[in-house]
């Protein structure tokens, strides 16, 4: 059977390709009634900041065509409550946790990075500088690259965990910010984040979303995220983690086949809780049947 | 929590764009659902459009079905509504929390009336309460249901309701006055709660409808419990589209948003925060 295990920095060997995106898998315990998320290579956290935040107000979610529009506004328990109340119950599962985390500055990013570093159980730091959906913090770091290497020089001083940078796909050229974090001492990159976009309620006259405008993600966006994948591994030597619509095996196999390291499962999960599993089974299934023995001689086999 | 496809059994035509479908399901998910739950639906696994399941009240189930009634309003209620017997539809649930069983909330001795109260498809989730065949948690004492739609056309479900409730009294409103008075059902629930101030009341309907439903039971200090419809994108808890503010849970009378998939539908009336 082929070994699905793909090593994104050295100490950071996941069991397989497979993760979660952030904000799609909430703090993971609810996946747990659908499947074993032990099975996963890894759990992403909802973004977590230093304090509790209260997202944004009014209509969060509206759908588009084969997408979705969502204005979440990074709604979350805060650090202390996940160490205290979700880690332990993840880690009970049995799953590898990577934290997806944010702040309104610097400062806040360097803190919550400090803080997860001496904490037991926790593989990887995934920085949030692309969130769409809040004024302060998130999208504002990610779409200048001198702003966004600093930020992650920051949070490179401030813990020994392994940095993946989540890059936000609203900018002319993503490929400069993706150069300038890894400079900065990112370990992995991961994209895309959602594309901004905007929803109307033609009868009401106004934007249905409370937010006006929100994210854009879903099977809509796949040419998009795997166009950027494809360019920002050419660009950088460090590995990239390819999200955007991915909602079967074979998306996924598109994104490794274009030089991902691993990918993201987001708006999928709403649709079919299971689909994390079934994706690891149909890469394990597509891999054997053409008896790759090893998952990393598939990873960038396109060929041009 | 289940997932699993179902054949449509029956699909029947209410009015012009609400149909009544029967589906079938597996036996687990038919005797775990619970009248005010729901369940997330889609009938094009796979096709990206519509993307997401949408979320319809559990109208009633039997050994190896369910039903629910469908008011087509966009693409995806357009779909499922229009699916022809033998089509099959991929299900998810049964998701949140329904109706406290009554005879639990209830001192034997003390049959508290029950009033229900529904406004246009809220009769959808508040239907539940009388046709699940648990008939056993609605033993109250008097029972009432308050229904105000839109006209006459607009009132579902009335003889399914009465055959599987015999003793319930029915009074209904609309906008238009074709069938009984013309207004709006919180009209009644005052009338109502004159009469039975000790009452116990479920409310589901549009959330103009539910904001004045709650006035009423604090003005007479009555108990009730609404039943919400927020957007949702997952049912399951993990998307956050769907919260709304409360007040304290936990007691402490903080507002916080709690997740209507899983916290709700139904909250304590007094707890929501409009
Ligand atoms: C817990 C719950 C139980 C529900 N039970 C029923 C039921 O038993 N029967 C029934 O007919 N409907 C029910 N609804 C509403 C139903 O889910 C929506 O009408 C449906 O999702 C709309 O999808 P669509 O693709 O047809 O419309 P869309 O194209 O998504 O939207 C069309 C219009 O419908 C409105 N809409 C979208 N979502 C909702 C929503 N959640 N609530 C109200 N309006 C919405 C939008 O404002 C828009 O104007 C319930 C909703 C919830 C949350
Ligand atoms: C409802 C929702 C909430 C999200 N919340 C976050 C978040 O908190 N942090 C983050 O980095 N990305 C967040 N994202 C972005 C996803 O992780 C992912 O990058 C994006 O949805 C694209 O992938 P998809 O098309 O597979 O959904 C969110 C996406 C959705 C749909
Ligand atoms: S609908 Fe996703 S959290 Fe409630």
């Amino acid at each position: 059977m082929v070994d699905l295990r793909v090593e994104i920095v050295p100490g950071l060997v996941l069991k397989n390709p497979v993760l979660s995106a952030s904000g799609t898998f909430g703090y993971g315990r609810e996946y747990a009634s659908y499947f074993d998320v032990a099975k996963l290579g890894a759990v992403i956290t909802k973004g977590l900041s230093l304090k509790p935040k209260i997202g944004n107000p009014g209509v969060r979610i509206t759908e588009t065509a084969c997408g979705m529009l969502n204005a979440i506004g990074l709604e979350n328990i805060g650090i202390d409550s996940f160490l205290a109340n979700e880690l332990p119950v993840l880690q009970n599962l049995g799953a590898d946790v990577i934290v997806n985390i944010f702040g309104n500055n610097q400062n806040d990013y360097a803190a919550i990075a400090a803080k997860l570093d001496q904490v037991e159980g926790i593989r990887a730091l995934e920085i949030n500088i692309s969130c769409p959906n809040v004024k302060a913090g998130g999208i504002q770091f990610g779409t200048d690259p001198e702003s966004a290497a600093r930020l992650v020089a920051a949070v490179r001083k401030a813990t020994t965990l392994p940095l993946i940078t989540k890059l936000s796909p609203n900018v002319t050229d993503i490929t400069a910010v993706a150069r300038a974090v890894a400079d900065a001492g990112s370990d992995a990159l991961s994209l895309i984040n959602t594309l901004l976009g905007l929803a109307i309620d033609l009868e009401n006259k106004r934007p249905v979303l409370g937010n006006v405008t929100g994210g854009l993600s879903g099977p809509a966006i796949k040419p998009v995220a795997l166009r950027m994948v494809y360019q920002v591994v050419q660009a950088v030597s460090i590995p990239v983690i390819g999200i955007g619509g991915i909602a079967s095996a074979e998306d996924a196999l598109e994104f490794l086949m274009v030089g991902a390291a691993a990918i993201e499962i987001g708006t999928a999960n709403f649709i079919n809780p299971q689909i994390g599993i079934e994706i690891v089974e149909g890469i394990r299934d597509y891999l054997d049947q053409r008896k790759y023995l090893k998952i990393t001689d598939f990873i960038g086999c396109l060929q041009s | 929590m289940y997932l699993f496809t179902g054949k449509i059994l029956r699909n029947r035509q209410l009015t012009s764009d609400i149909r009544h479908l029967r589906i079938s399901a597996p036996a687990d998910f038919c005797q775990q659902s619970a009248p005010g739950q729901f369940i997330m639906l889609s009938c094009n696994d796979g096709l990206f459009d519509p993307l997401l399941k949408r979320p319809f009240g559990i109208l009633n189930r039997g050994e190896n079905w369910f039903e629910v009634v469908i008011k087509e309003v966009g693409k995806g209620s357009l779909q499922l509504g229009e699916m022809k017997e033998g089509a099959i539809v991929s299900g998810h649930g049964p998701l949140g929390n329904g109706y406290p069983e009554i005879n639990s909330d209830l001192n034997k001795d003390d049959l508290t009336p029950l009033i229900l109260v529904a406004g246009g498809m809220g009769i959808a989730s508040i239907a539940s309460c009388l046709l699940f065949s648990l008939k056993s948690s609605i033993k109250a004492g008097s029972r009432v249901l308050l229904y105000g739609a839109a006209n006459l056309d607009e009132l579902l479900l009335l003889d399914e309701m009465k055959e599987s409730a015999p003793d319930i009294r029915i009074e209904t409103i609309t906008d238009d006055g074709s069938s009984g008075r013309q207004g709006w059902v919180t009209e009644l629930l005052e009338t109502e709660l004159q009469q039975y101030p000790e009452a116990l009341v479920f409310a589901c309907g549009p959330e103009p409808m539910l904001i004045n439903v709650q006035q009423v039971l604090r003005k007479v200090s009555a108990r009730g419990y609404l039943s919400l419809e927020n957007r949702m994108a997952c049912g399951f808890g993990v998307c956050l589209g769907c919260v709304q503010d409360v007040t304290g849970i936990d007691d402490d009378g903080t507002v916080e948003s709690a997740k209507v998939c899983t916290q709700g539908p139904v909250f304590p009336a007094d707890k929501v925060v409009f």
